[in-house]
């Protein structure tokens, strides 16, 4: 079933169209890769998703309803999450209260932003989170972020957007800068996302991440969208040629009789 | 967290090392001269403390969110120059006046906030500009004279400025404005959703926007509350003292900061603690109290301060990096 569907969706920087046509869905419980080298589009594709701005023309559509996005609120609203390479967490708070961040539990709610935070409901469903989740190295919800590893933060991050329910996950970039090891736990836990029935966009560098999570694959080049393939119907140099641009015509006629 | 756990986390704390160097001091003083616990001394310090320890809450708060306020002595000096020339010269009645002084910070406030957020310039240099503005207008519309403050007894007298003995101790109401200020700091910073959302913007700004936090706005109005903090900070020590001086508050920015990171709260933000700042505000005080007493001369005091304040710092600085060790 169809959870987001971009239609023609358009952004210009002055005179640099950043975006200049960019269409795909994302199905339920669906990976799917956004490809492209530096300037390629990705960011400002996922930038307006997100609602980090707004799209000068074109339609969104979230399980079929046509939806304008015009702030980071409104995506979350929407059951659109994204994380972003590394600017998803606050070091100097709590695991829980960064995973409530924004949402927080209250008592007292009519306080507005005075209200005072609930903090036992706080710990509690943020242990149940992070026992649901599996992060099996018992992290306590009341340690501060900071003293997290990279591949923690990316898994608490995740593991954030699940909890709200998110019908579309957007990945920035989730394993740069993770050693192999913490890799492998991002990517395992991107399937298990995946098998809980969200949709996951994934944006990266490493085609061989991408081989080993994704469902389908997206590329861009230049504010356009190249090539859509499933990941069963090509292989890793085919994928590398296309974000290159070596031989693209061929492979596009290829794309477009599918 | 196990007891044990929370208790050595509790004895790392910037807070804790900040207090036991404030016991510490008082000792030393207290030792050196007796005088030094009397209650005329005491009583003393406990007139000075409210006034620059009100500022320092709010700028707690700022620093928390990852902004910092130098005009806050310039509008300490400002505000209540601005009420006394209203009620002198404007005759206008002394409560309107206060309530102008204090829309005037508000005012002051809002400029510093949206220039910072919605420009984007750092808060030190938009501060340092308004710091001039603030006290060149003060100078200017005093023509550099002080002015005589309110003296006659009253309802805001008594509410600002008002004193009373408890034994041989003698306190100004100003004390209570301290207290209750900062019991509802603390509450904000560490059980409200406010103070949830005042960490994270200071800790990591993109990341509580992309949570939806309105970091701009909760900055805005963080500007807004030092300043006006700062201003009713003024008006109760121009009360106390009778006197309205445009060159009130000079160089208390940097004593109001010194006092919140010699508390524990960190410059760069993310981490602030509003019971450091009590303490730092306490120990700033006692050290300028205490240096004089102990006879250091008066050209030479802030020789000590400075190397009293840094010593502070690389406490902090080694502690922090001890913890990260562990």
């Amino acid at each position: 079933m169809e959870v987001l569907r971009l239609q023609n969706l358009q952004k210009s920087f002055g005179s640099v169209r950043a975006l200049k046509s960019a269409s795909f869905t994302l199905d339920e419980g669906e990976v799917v890769a956004l490809l492209g080298d530096n300037g390629a589009g990705k960011s400002t594709l996922i930038k307006a998703i997100s609602g980090v701005f707004s799209i000068d023309r074109g339609e969104i559509y979230v399980r079929g309803q046509k939806v304008s996005i015009r702030s980071t609120r409104d995506a979350m609203d929407l059951g659109i999450e994204t994380i972003h390479q590394d600017t998803s967490l606050a070091p100097d708070l709590s695991i829980a209260r960064n995973l409530f961040l924004g949402r927080e539990p209250v008592n007292l709610k009519w306080l507005g932003v005075f209200a005072p935070l609930d903090l036992a409901k706080l710990r509690d469903a943020a242990s149940a989170l992070l026992k649901r989740v599996g992060i099996s190295k018992k992290l306590d919800a009341d340690a501060l972020v900071s003293t997290l590893s990279g591949g923690e933060r990316q898994s608490i991050a995740i593991s954030r957007a699940m909890q709200f329910a998110a019908k579309v996950i957007i990945l920035d970039e989730p394993t740069n800068n993770l050693g192999v090891e913490e890799t492998h736990g991002v990517l395992r836990f991107v399937k298990e996302v995946r098998a809980a029935g969200h949709s996951v966009l994934l944006i990266t560098h490493n085609i061989h991440h991408v081989f080993q999570v994704a469902d389908r694959i997206i590329v861009m080049r230049r504010g356009e969208i190249v090539a859509e393939q499933t990941v069963a119907d090509t292989d890793l140099l085919t994928v590398e040629s296309i974000i290159t641009g070596a031989d693209m015509s061929a492979l596009l006629k290829e794309t477009r009789a599918k | 967290m196990p007891v044990g756990k929370r208790r050595s986390s509790l004895i790392r704390s910037p807070q804790f090392s900040s207090l036991i160097m404030f016991i510490v001091l008082l000792a030393v003083f207290a030792i050196a001269d007796a005088n030094f616990l009397s209650p005329l001394n005491i009583s003393n310090m406990m007139a000075f403390l409210p006034e620059l320890g009100i500022i320092a809450l709010g700028m707690t708060l700022l620093l928390t969110a990852g902004e910092f306020d130098l005009s806050v002595g310039a509008v300490f000096g400002l505000a209540p120059v601005v009420v006394m020339l209203l009620v002198q010269n404007g005759q206008v009645d002394i409560g309107v006046a206060l309530l102008a002084g204090l829309l005037l910070c508000v005012a002051i406030g809002a400029i510093n906030g949206l220039i910072v957020t919605k420009i984007g310039i750092s808060s030190f240099l938009v501060t340092l500009s308004m710091l001039l503005v603030v006290r060149g207008a003060a100078l200017y519309i005093t023509q550099g004279f002080p002015l005589k403050s309110w003296d006659q007894p009253g309802f805001f007298v008594t509410l600002l400025a008002g004193s009373f003995n408890i034994g041989s101790f003698r306190f100004y109401t100003s004390l209570w404005w301290f207290v209750g200020l900062s019991l509802l700091a603390i509450y904000v910073l560490r059980y409200a959703k406010l103070g949830n959302w005042i960490s994270a913007i200071g800790s990591n700004r993109n990341a509580a926007v992309a949570r939806g936090v309105p970091a701009d706005a909760v900055k805005i109005w963080l500007f807004i509350l030092t300043s006006v903090l700062a201003g009713l900070a003024g008006m109760i020590s121009a009360f106390r003292i009778s006197a309205a001086s445009p060159v009130a508050g000079t160089g208390y920015e940097l004593e109001v900061i010194a006092m919140v990171v010699v508390g524990g709260t960190a410059l760069t933000g993310g981490r602030g603690t509003i019971l450091g700042t009590i303490v730092g505000a306490l120990m700033l005080r006692s050290i300028r109290n205490g240096i004089v007493l102990i006879g250091v001369p008066g050209l030479a005091y802030n020789i000590f301060v400075g190397v009293i304040i840094l010593a502070m710092l690389i406490l902090h600085a080694l502690l922090q990096k001890n913890a990260a060790r562990s």
